[in-house]
């Protein structure tokens, strides 16, 4: 439907894109998102003629876009901007009357079809009550709804939306994407997003844009990931399911990992919860982390595996076999870093514990949170074994940010070491 | 548009049509001496319109000499005349609102009347005021020309550029008319009436050129479609098919056209092309296919009424200190509207 080869464009000779190259296949809903000033309302505006491109090519339908009239242009392409500024009270019906303009001949007046397309556009987006109300007293949603009712009144094969919803309460966005995914087959959708849990739910594909250039494309699963995003935005941000839809929720995080904390290879051993904070933060900073031993049926298992973080399991109440240990021996081994986060220890799990042997200890920090305690579940009781732990003179951290500066000192002093 | 809306245009013009007809013969009858309606029906209605073909005298047909001079000779030219004037301004300043999206646009906005302005005191100071019509047409055309040179960058001009640069050139306009004044000497007072507007030595020669004025006025109507668009904004206007920096040329160019020979026969009359189209939007509603007659109309039947007045109460005093006598506190009650609002 829309190629794009090689595309460059910016303002007054300075390239803002460059060398952009994608593709919608029709009826697709591509998604644009990239931080400020990455270049993607550029693009859009240079799919939409408004910016004339500096290099490359981009095909509609098979024939180059410049090779357009601009109403030829306007019967097949039409454009849903952020806000449109109203300083006349034209009617409703007006406004979406103005959609059937590329099909008009001057002097000619409006056909039965003319109001039949218009009274189909108005009804479709739900604004038909509103056709005889002045656009400039009604609401910045319902005015949306007219703008998108006149860009259907258009029939085109191909709607850009440029941040479309941006402005708008989260209802009225929902609402008015669902308009714009629903048209169907014949419609190939093209928008830039600002809210990337909206890209992620509504677009098919979705093109990731950074510093003017395409920095990765494909569905929202396989762009929205945890690197990218921090790679782009510089965010630190979980990514995890939505247990409703299957696409991808991004919740970014306040906290601020160090960034030397990337490439630093960390196990946890946690339970019951106790690590799961640890593991979003500490993956979305990009640690190279391993987990366990857990049992599937701990929520840090969950976390583990929806970040995709290797880990040894054992099913709940099995014992931890020797083979078992061995694989947490060597995740332990390669570790630069072992976090220990407080729990209860019971015979299950403590296995865990005695894996820490003095070698290892060097590199655990351990981890208490406020309300988080060790407790000795083990027939013995004594907790003699964390003793041991404690009297190895182990940095004990209570906070997520004072783990991250003993983390970062660690990191530090080993390449010092080399 | 739905019968009921349409019916109620249709009516608010027929209506206005109807007032101008009857101000017409008003203003015709009324002035120093006041002529009664009889004496301007000819005995033989045919028979007149032949001779004025064939190019005869029609003195003949009226019963009274006198009176036939005093309408049709000096009454008739000035009446259509300031009909004319106000459709023109009316129209201009609805197409140029329409441009900058801003109901406080006005023809003037793009040194239409100061380059007018400087044209006819150029003549009046170094030429006696000689071909006075010509000088404040090619003034008023070539400001709003060197405006839009100005304004135009890779053969684009944005309307705030538009806008600004149309100050700018009036305020050098006006500045070059100042200093005309200030040495102009004893054809002084003659600039000053010039500026202030008026109609009192129209003739036959001034209303043949002001007939390009519902000619112009005829292709702002067909522009009508595309100015409604092109008034939401002009990104929004590209993408519903209008060719955005081709249809601005042509609009300026109509109207400064319109607004030059308006200019070059009455002089700067101010608030009929703010004020009009204003009133208009408020009564046909925003859609330029309705608000171009529309203000036409109402423009002609102010501009009219504004000089029957000064022409028969006020002894000629310039029409344009009673458009902008009127035309002020209208506006400044429209403008607390609108901040209420």
């Amino acid at each position: 439907m829309i190629d794009v080869n090689g595309l460059s464009a910016g303002y007054g000779g300075d390239d803002i894109i460059r060398e952009i190259t994608l593709w919608a296949e029709k009826g697709e809903f591509v998604g644009i998102i990239g931080p400020n000033g990455s270049g993607k309302t550029t693009l859009l505006k240079t799919l939409s003629r408004v910016l004339e491109r500096s290099g490359g090519v981009v095909t509609l339908e098979g024939r180059i876009l410049s090779d357009y009239g601009q109403k030829e242009l306007a019967r097949i392409m039409s454009v849903v901007p952020q806000e449109t500024g109203m300083n006349f009270s034209y009617t409703v019906k007006d406004i979406v009357m103005m959609g059937r303009f590329p099909y008009q001949e001057r002097f000619k007046k409006e056909t039965a079809d003319d109001y039949r397309i218009v009274r189909e556009a108005m009804e479709v987006t739900n604004v038909i009550h509103l056709k005889d109300r002045a656009v400039t007293e009604i609401s910045g949603g319902e005015r949306q709804r007219v703008i998108i009712a006149r860009a259907l009144a258009q029939q085109p094969k191909v709607i850009l939306l440029d941040e479309a919803t941006a402005h708008l309460d989260i209802n009225h966005q929902v609402e008015i994407l669902s308009i714009i995914r629903d048209l169907g087959e014949n419609v190939t959708k093209i928008g830039v997003f600002h809210d990337l849990n909206l890209a992620a739910e509504f677009c098919d594909r979705i093109v990731l844009m950074g510093e003017g250039q395409v920095r990765a494309i494909g569905t929202p699963a396989e762009v929205l990931t945890i690197k990218n995003l921090r790679d782009e935005y510089g965010i630190t941000a979980m990514v995890q399911s939505n247990p409703v839809t299957g696409r991808p929720l991004i919740m970014p995080l306040s906290e601020s990992v160090p960034s030397v904390l990337r490439g630093v290879r960390i196990h946890i051993i946690s339970g019951g919860g106790s690590g799961a904070g640890l593991m979003y933060t500490l993956a979305a900073a990009g640690c190279l982390l391993t987990a366990g031993v857990l049992s599937p049926m701990d929520s840090d298992f969950a976390a583990a595996s929806q970040l995709g973080i290797p880990c040894i399991t054992v099913p709940a109440f099995a014992p931890i076999t020797p083979a078992v240990c061995g694989a947490l021996g060597a995740y332990l081994d390669e570790a630069d870093v072992i976090i220990l986060t407080a729990m209860p220890i019971g015979v299950g799990n403590l296995p865990n514990i005695q894996a820490l042997t003095s070698d290892r200890r060097s590199r655990l920090i351990l981890f208490v949170p406020p309300g988080g305690e060790f407790t000795d579940c083990t027939p013995a009781g004594d907790g003699s074994f964390l003793a041991a732990i404690r009297d190895a003179g182990c940095p004990v951290v209570s906070s997520r940010n004072d783990l991250y500066r003993e983390v970062e000192k660690r990191v530090i002093t080993r390449k010092s070491r080399k | 548009m739905p019968e009921t809306s349409r019916i109620r245009t249709v009516s608010i013009i027929t209506l206005l049509g109807a007032m101008l007809f009857c101000a017409f013969f008003l203003a015709l009858s009324l002035g120093p001496t006041t002529v009664p309606f009889s004496a301007f029906i000819p005995n033989d209605i045919v028979g007149m319109i032949v001779t004025l073909f064939t190019g005869g005298d029609i003195s003949g047909f009226f019963p009274d000499h006198t009176s036939y001079l005093i309408i049709y000779s000096i009454r008739l030219p000035r009446v259509i005349a300031a009909i004319l004037v106000g459709a023109g301004l009316a129209a201009a300043g609805a197409a140029m609102q329409g441009l900058f999206r801003n109901s406080m646009a006005d023809p003037y906005i793009i040194g239409t009347s100061s380059g007018g302005a400087f044209g006819a005191a150029f003549t009046i100071v170094f030429m006696g005021g000689l071909f006075l019509p010509v000088f404040a047409f090619i003034g008023a055309i070539g400001a709003t020309f060197l405006v839009y040179i100005i304004a135009t960058r890779q053969g684009r001009a944005s309307v705030e550029t538009l806008l600004l640069t149309g100050i700018a050139i009036s305020m050098f306009f006006s500045s070059i008319l100042s200093f005309l004044m200030y040495s102009a000497g004893k054809s002084l007072h003659q600039i000053v009436f010039w500026l202030m507007g008026g109609f009192w030595n129209v003739s036959w020669s001034d209303v043949w050129l002001g007939l390009l004025i519902p000619v112009g006025g005829i292709f702002l109507i067909a522009l009508a479609r595309d100015l409604n668009i092109l008034s939401l904004g002009e990104e929004d206007a590209l993408h519903l098919g209008v060719n955005v920096e081709q249809f601005k040329r042509v609009l300026l160019f109509i109207s400064a056209a319109v607004t030059a020979v308006a200019v070059s026969i009455a002089g700067s009359i101010g608030f009929i092309g703010l004020i009009t189209p204003h009133v208009m939007r408020l009564i046909v509603g925003p859609d330029h296919r309705v608000l171009f007659p529309a203000s036409m109309i109402a423009g002609g039947l102010f501009l009219l009424m504004a000089d029957t007045l000064t022409r028969s109460f006020l002894g000629e005093m310039p029409v344009g200190v009673i458009t902008s006598f009127v035309g002020a506190p209208f506006f400044i009650m429209l403008l607390r509207r609108r901040m209420r609002a």
